[in-house]
């Protein structure tokens, strides 16, 4: 097992399209580590790099504080779950799990024994001898991990390792999957586009748009405490609700207003805006299901039209017209407006999120 | 035969006829099916009647064969071309020197193109330059080359060799090996190979446990075909062998014209015995030799 530690990491391709952009995080020896984000956010290139598939254009890779960035991937020690699972077709389950162990010499009784505790471990007995074209795409992504475990890797990298099963089979898998990695306590490295993935089985987080490392941290850090406006839309569903607004003092009092509304803050939201001295206007974001309403009116609360109802039986998704845009909310299942009635909303206050109108940082956020 | 409805063609002429549409079935399907079955007839025929013709001719009298066009013998039938095709003509030598240049030009073959192929896809080797250049040699005419060849290989000392024959059969049929295994090792998904490097293996063990497995009938289709091609080879045979130690069976063939006059009936004896081997061998990799030359057609 090791660390791995990325050290302004570049990746640019054909001196021109620029992959991954100064990439700096750690991920600790025996923790679970995802890497989540839009496809071509750079997560594929950074995990090549760290597989030593692709050369690093600039920085440093290290494991264990050790650089790597010379070193062949035959000689990293780390195991990989492809999206595809890469199995070798022509070899059946026992010698595809066995294939890593071979080209070290081991003896064939310890092989044997060792393919055969990965078998037990991951239910693959029955179809040891089975060739790995006649296989289910559990059975496949089972081998695959198999095959990765087996020789006990320093990293264990998993590439969209469940996106190609369906849903069903990859709900169960999320949790085999999170529970299996957790026994072995060896270091993780998920990489995937699914937010639910991520939130469900990683320890940490790191989420990458455009190339950047837009934020590291553990999920629930990430929900309640997005870094930027782009964290802050990607995580959760239904996403974040943005608008712009704009922050009044009046006296003792901070206000914040768009053409849509006037909310007066409350003593903790206001606490956190003193001292700021940005621009006024600012990009509110509010996830959907801090977002309260009322038939009838409450205090500090505006009323909005009612676009569109949407029953799911547990709650109900409002669409909302705010400013011109869609406002969703999220509310219990019994509550269920008209369409064009006219409801009131107010906002969980804790868990208002404000975003620089340009940059899309968070003003407000607590590192 | 449209009588109570009891013929049985098969389920679609059943459903014409439940709609009663035999013109249809006629203009169409019935005309389009004895076409094609009649156009097989005579393509088959056009490449059967040569080899029958030489088969028959081969058990003619010699006299038969002189006043006689006939497709198949008129008079009795002999073996004695058959015995004076091996009698008077090193025949068997020559067959010997020909799969001896065969076989080992197209390991050879096999050996280099196998690698180069992997390398040239996979490593972008001698970037687009290299393999442009590998099938720029394939469509040029060998008789351009010949004059140059001859030089070097006489330079050498290998003129009136097998060894020299089967170089230069080895280098004439490199850029169709290449052509022919590109497809084969393009099909195979790269993750398959980068699977393998992450789990310890180098990049040319990765080839040999990995990719050969997977290609091997392409490798199988690539060699039967290099075979045919240096079975069948005769201008190079022709400039570089002159001897009964080194010709090939195209070559031996001829020398039933010079020495003995016009033998025909020997000639097509000969000609029978040295395309029987090529005929057994081709039929064996039928099934590898068609898939391989049907993928090397899709290619752009």
């Amino acid at each position: 097992m090791a660390s791995v530690e990325l050290r302004n990491v570049w990746k640019i391709y054909g001196g021109k399209v620029q992959a991954v952009i100064d990439a700096c995080w750690k991920c600790n020896d025996g923790e679970f580590f995802s890497i989540l984000g839009p496809s071509g956010c750079g997560k594929s290139s950074t995990l090549r790099m760290i597989a030593g598939l692709e050369e690093i254009t600039r920085g440093e890779i290290l494991f264990d504080d050790r650089v790597v960035n010379k070193m062949p991937p035959s000689e990293r020690n780390v195991a990989m779950v492809f999206e595809n699972w890469a199995l070798y077709p022509n070899l059946n389950v026992y010698e595809n799990i066995a294939f890593p162990l071979r080209v070290r010499n081991l003896p064939e009784a310890e092989i044997d024994r060792k393919v055969k505790w990965a078998a037990e471990f991951l239910g693959l007995e029955p179809v040891l001898k089975t060739g790995v074209k006649h296989l289910s795409g559990g059975e496949m992504q089972r081998v695959s991990i198999g095959r990765a475990i087996v020789r006990e890797p320093a990293v264990l990298i998993m590439d969209e390792p469940i996106s190609h099963l369906d849903a069903g089979l990859r709900a169960r898998m999320r949790d085999e999957l999170k529970k299996q990695v957790a026994e072995l306590g060896v270091t993780t490295l998920y990489i995937t586009h699914d937010q639910v993935e991520s939130m469900a089985m990683a320890d940490r987080i790191a989420i990458m748009n455009l190339g950047r490392i837009q934020q590291v941290g553990t999920p629930l850090d990430i929900y309640y405490n997005p870094a930027n406006e782009f964290v802050g839309g990607f995580i959760g569903e239904p996403p974040m609700n943005f608008t712009l607004c704009e922050l009044v003092q009046e006296g003792e009092n901070y206000f914040i207003t768009s053409p849509s509304f006037r909310l007066q803050l409350d003593d903790i939201c206001k606490a956190r805006f003193l001292g700021y001295r940005g621009n006024p206007k600012l990009k509110l974001g509010v996830r959907p299901e801090d977002v309260l309403v009322s038939l009838t009116p409450m205090p500090n609360s505006f009323g909005l039209r009612v676009d569109f109802v949407e029953p799911q039986g547990d709650r109900t998704i409002i669409s909302l017209q705010m400013n011109g845009d869609i406002f969703l909310a999220q509310v219990l299942g019994d509550l269920r407006p008209e369409v064009n009635q006219t409801v009131y909303v107010t906002f969980d206050q804790r868990h208002m999120h404000f975003f620089d109108v340009e940059t899309g940082v968070n003003v407000l956020y607590m590192s | 035969m449209e009588t109570n409805g009891t013929f049985e063609i098969h389920a679609e002429a059943e459903e014409i006829v439940a709609r009663k549409d035999v013109s249809y079935y006629v203009s169409h399907i019935l005309f389009g099916r004895v076409f094609r079955i009649v156009l097989l007839l005579l393509f088959i025929l056009a490449i059967l009647i040569p080899i029958v013709y030489i088969a028959s001719t081969s058990l003619k009298e010699p006299i038969e064969i002189r006043v006689s066009g006939a497709l198949l013998p008129t008079g009795p039938i002999t073996t004695i071309n058959w015995i004076k095709a091996f009698r008077n003509v090193p025949l068997v030598r020559y067959l010997f020197n020909s799969t001896v240049v065969a076989f080992f030009s197209t390991i050879l073959v096999l050996v280099i193109a196998v690698p180069t192929t992997y390398s040239i896809i996979r490593f972008k080797t001698g970037g687009w330059f290299f393999p442009a250049w590998i099938l720029g040699t394939y469509v040029m005419p060998p008789i351009v080359v010949s004059i140059p060849i001859f030089a070097m290989v006489k330079m050498v000392g290998l003129q009136n060799t097998l060894l020299g024959l089967l170089l230069v059969h080895t280098m004439a049929n490199m850029p169709i090996a290449v052509w022919l295994m590109d497809s084969y090792i393009r099909a195979i998904p790269k993750e398959l190979e980068q699977a393998a490097w992450i789990d310890g293996y180098s990049k040319f063990d990765t080839l040999r446990r990995v990719v050969f497995p997977l290609i091997r009938p392409g490798v199988l289709a690539t060699g039967v075909i290099c075979l045919i091609l240096s079975w069948n080879e005769f201008l190079f045979a022709l400039i570089l062998t002159y001897g009964v130690q080194s010709n090939t069976f195209p070559i031996g063939i001829s020398r039933y014209v010079g020495e003995h006059g016009l033998q025909f009936g020997e000639m097509s004896a000969a000609a029978l015995a040295g395309i029987v081997p090529i005929y057994i061998l081709v039929f064996l990799f039928s099934r590898n030799l068609v898939e391989g030359l049907t993928r090397g057609g899709v290619k752009g």
